[in-house]
């Protein structure tokens, strides 16, 4: 119990950490919204004049709005495995490990801190497509659950990254592979197209891609209103977040030997 | 004495080959300040992850005040602070921050985190930059922040990785300064790397001397100075001088050490005025003809350079320059 209460604590200090971080130094935040917010304002202007994919009768910007936010989402996270491989080379890793904090209190933590930064994304990116436009179903626990799901998600892409740091000596090295995983995760989804529309193979990928949980449950509960998929979308993700965040800390051991 | 550290037949090697340790053991007793001494890849940085629990070893075994650091590892870590060979301070927070995270961490209760921080910047004499980022922090004050991040949940033991290392002589001392009063107040027993001569003298009351994954000498500054001989005389010599000269030299009863090469003979004596006539007389008879002489006192250095082998500052630019390009990654 003790020891559950002091993990619990240390998860949230190293999210504070986190949050500490961005107050003093928020240009990343602004310079990581810009693709998205590009995204949005023309990719979307132009396909939604083109009208060739089937939304379900929403616009085509409202459409990809959740895919946009996590593509960011996704973005963030997994570029967040650069501060562990950064801590790494420096003794900070090395010291936390000194610490009675627990191996995975550690890894889960900062796994979340990237939630933190995926949050203040949305937070820039939702303002921004409502002025171009785009309708959000006006409920307020909607939009905390939403909220909440790409908090949680966030994290499963971060232990991945911590995954991927686990075992790349270089930060050059992992921005390669950062780039090679969060392409196919965004375009092997259904954040700009259905997945009726993928060749078979594409989309048996799609279906076993969390992104396209997480964009289906944000489009319910932002865009469509319809959250039928919900407790089904819901399940997929935690499924995905807790094996990620399980192979994190056993690849943890990795990083500091 | 109550024992802080004790090693017993600690081997390490890295991913099966590389041998870092080669069999260590060592007691240190409470509330000294131990100093290991020892040039680039001697395997220090590697005996003191051992300690803090983070690498296991690959035979042999560790306790910390009795603690044993494979088994009980989690309890070993609330006795122990440790500061990392490379910095271990997050840049892009303050330095007050750095130390809320730490209290935080070690779940200092809430009421006495910010007296406590306070003091301990005041302590290490930064709290004028408390609200500063780390990154404008010269490598001195980095140090300090980081002994302080160290010292503010008062370990039982304090391990440190090369304190000083890249930072000019004033900066030097006044993190031993700081370090000494704290020592001083609370009595924490201080294990640290380095390989500065003058700091082992200086500042500990113990110091092993390390190479190439070895102990290979133990024992106070003094005594590790005095087993050198009282003194040692150094002669500057034209000729070359045969073995059987040195072997000679050697036999000299109260001689305990003689080593010659292109540039001279030094030797080790208990006393220099007794044996330099001797001396003298062999190599004259050897045909080598005498330009200088000088007699001193055995340093530290003289004591590393025997047993070690190597002169330590020759290895020592290497690490400098590797740290400081360490720090300025980011
Ligand atoms: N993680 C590692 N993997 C493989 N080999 C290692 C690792 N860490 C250290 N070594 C090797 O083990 C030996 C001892 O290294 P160690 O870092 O313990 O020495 P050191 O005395 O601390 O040296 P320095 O003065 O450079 O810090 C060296 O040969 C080093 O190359
Ligand atoms: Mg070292």
């Amino acid at each position: 119990m003790i020891a559950m209460m002091d993990s619990l604590r240390n998860i949230l200090v190293m999210i504070e950490l986190e949050a500490r971080r961005i107050r003093h130094d928020r240009t990343e935040l602004y310079v990581r919204a810009v693709q998205p917010v590009l995204w949005l304002v023309i990719y979307g202007s132009v396909m939604s004049s083109v009208k060739l994919i089937p939304t379900g009768g929403m616009s085509y910007i409202a459409y990809i709005t959740p895919g946009v936010l996590l593509q960011s989402t996704a973005f963030v996270s997994i570029f967040f495995g650069l501060t562990i491989v950064w801590e790494k080379e420096s003794g900070i890793l090395k010291k936390l490990l000194v610490t009675p904090a627990s191996r995975y209190s550690i890894v889960i933590g900062r796994s979340m801190a990237a939630g933190v930064r995926s949050i203040l994304q949305a937070v820039i990116i939702i303002p921004i497509a409502m002025l171009i436009g785009v309708a959000f179903i006006p409920n307020p626990a909607y939009f905390i659950l939403a909220f909440a799901l790409i908090f949680l998600i966030s994290a499963g892409f971060a232990a991945i990254s911590i995954f991927i740091a686990s075992f790349l000596k270089t930060r050059e090295r992992f921005m390669g592979i950062g780039q090679a995983i969060t392409f196919p995760l965004f375009f092997a989804s259904n954040a700009l197209y259905p997945i009726e529309l993928m060749p078979p193979l594409l989309k048996e990928f799609a279906l076993v891609n969390p992104m396209s949980y997480a964009v289906d449950a944000i489009r319910g509960l932002l865009i469509s209103g319809n959250i039928s998929n919900l407790a089904f979308d819901i399940s997929a993700i935690t499924i995905f977040v807790v094996v990620m965040l399980a192979i994190a800390s056993v690849s943890f051991k990795r990083i500091i030997e | 004495m109550e024992t802080a550290v004790e090693i017993n037949g600690i081997k390490k090697f890295y991913n099966g080959k590389v041998k870092a340790l080669d069999g260590i053991d060592l007691r240190v007793g409470a509330g000294k300040v131990f100093a290991v001494l020892g040039p680039n890849g001697a395997g220090k940085t590697t005996l003191m992850r051992i300690l803090t629990t983070q690498i296991k070893p690959t035979s042999g075994d560790a306790s910390i005040f009795g603690l044993d650091v494979m088994k009980d590892d989690s309890e070993t870590r609330k006795l122990i602070s440790y500061v990392p060979q490379e910095m271990s301070v997050w840049t892009d927070i303050s330095g007050y921050e750095n130390l809320l995270i730490y209290a935080k961490i070690y779940g200092i209760p809430a009421g006495e985190r910010k007296k406590l921080i306070n003091g301990m910047l005041r302590t290490m004499g930064i709290e004028s930059f408390a609200g500063s980022l780390v990154r404008n922090y010269s490598g001195g004050m980095i140090r300090r922040l980081e002994i302080a991040c160290a010292l503010i949940i008062k370990p039982k033991i304090l391990f440190l990785d090369e304190p000083t290392i890249g930072l000019d002589p004033s900066a030097r001392k006044t993190v031993w300064e700081k370090l000494m009063s704290f020592k001083d107040e609370n009595g924490v027993t201080i294990f640290f790397n380095t390989h500065y001569m003058d700091e082992a003298d200086i500042y500990s009351d113990q110091i092993a001397i390390m190479n190439a994954g070895k102990i290979v000498k133990l024992g106070t500054a003094q005594e590790l100075k005095h087993s050198l001989g009282g003194e040692i005389i150094s002669f500057g010599i034209e000729g070359k001088i045969s073995a059987g000269a040195v072997k000679k030299i050697r036999g000299i009863k109260i001689v305990t050490g003689a080593t010659a090469d292109e540039n001279g003979l030094r030797v080790f004596a208990s006393d220099a005025g007794v044996a330099l006539p001797r001396i003298t007389d062999i190599l004259e008879k050897g045909g080598v003809y005498i330009k200088e002489v000088s007699i001193k006192k055995p340093t530290l250095d003289d004591v590393f350079l025997k047993y070690a082998g190597t002169k330590i500052e020759t290895a020592e630019r290497v690490t400098d320059i590797r740290y400081t390009r360490d720090r300025i990654k980011r």
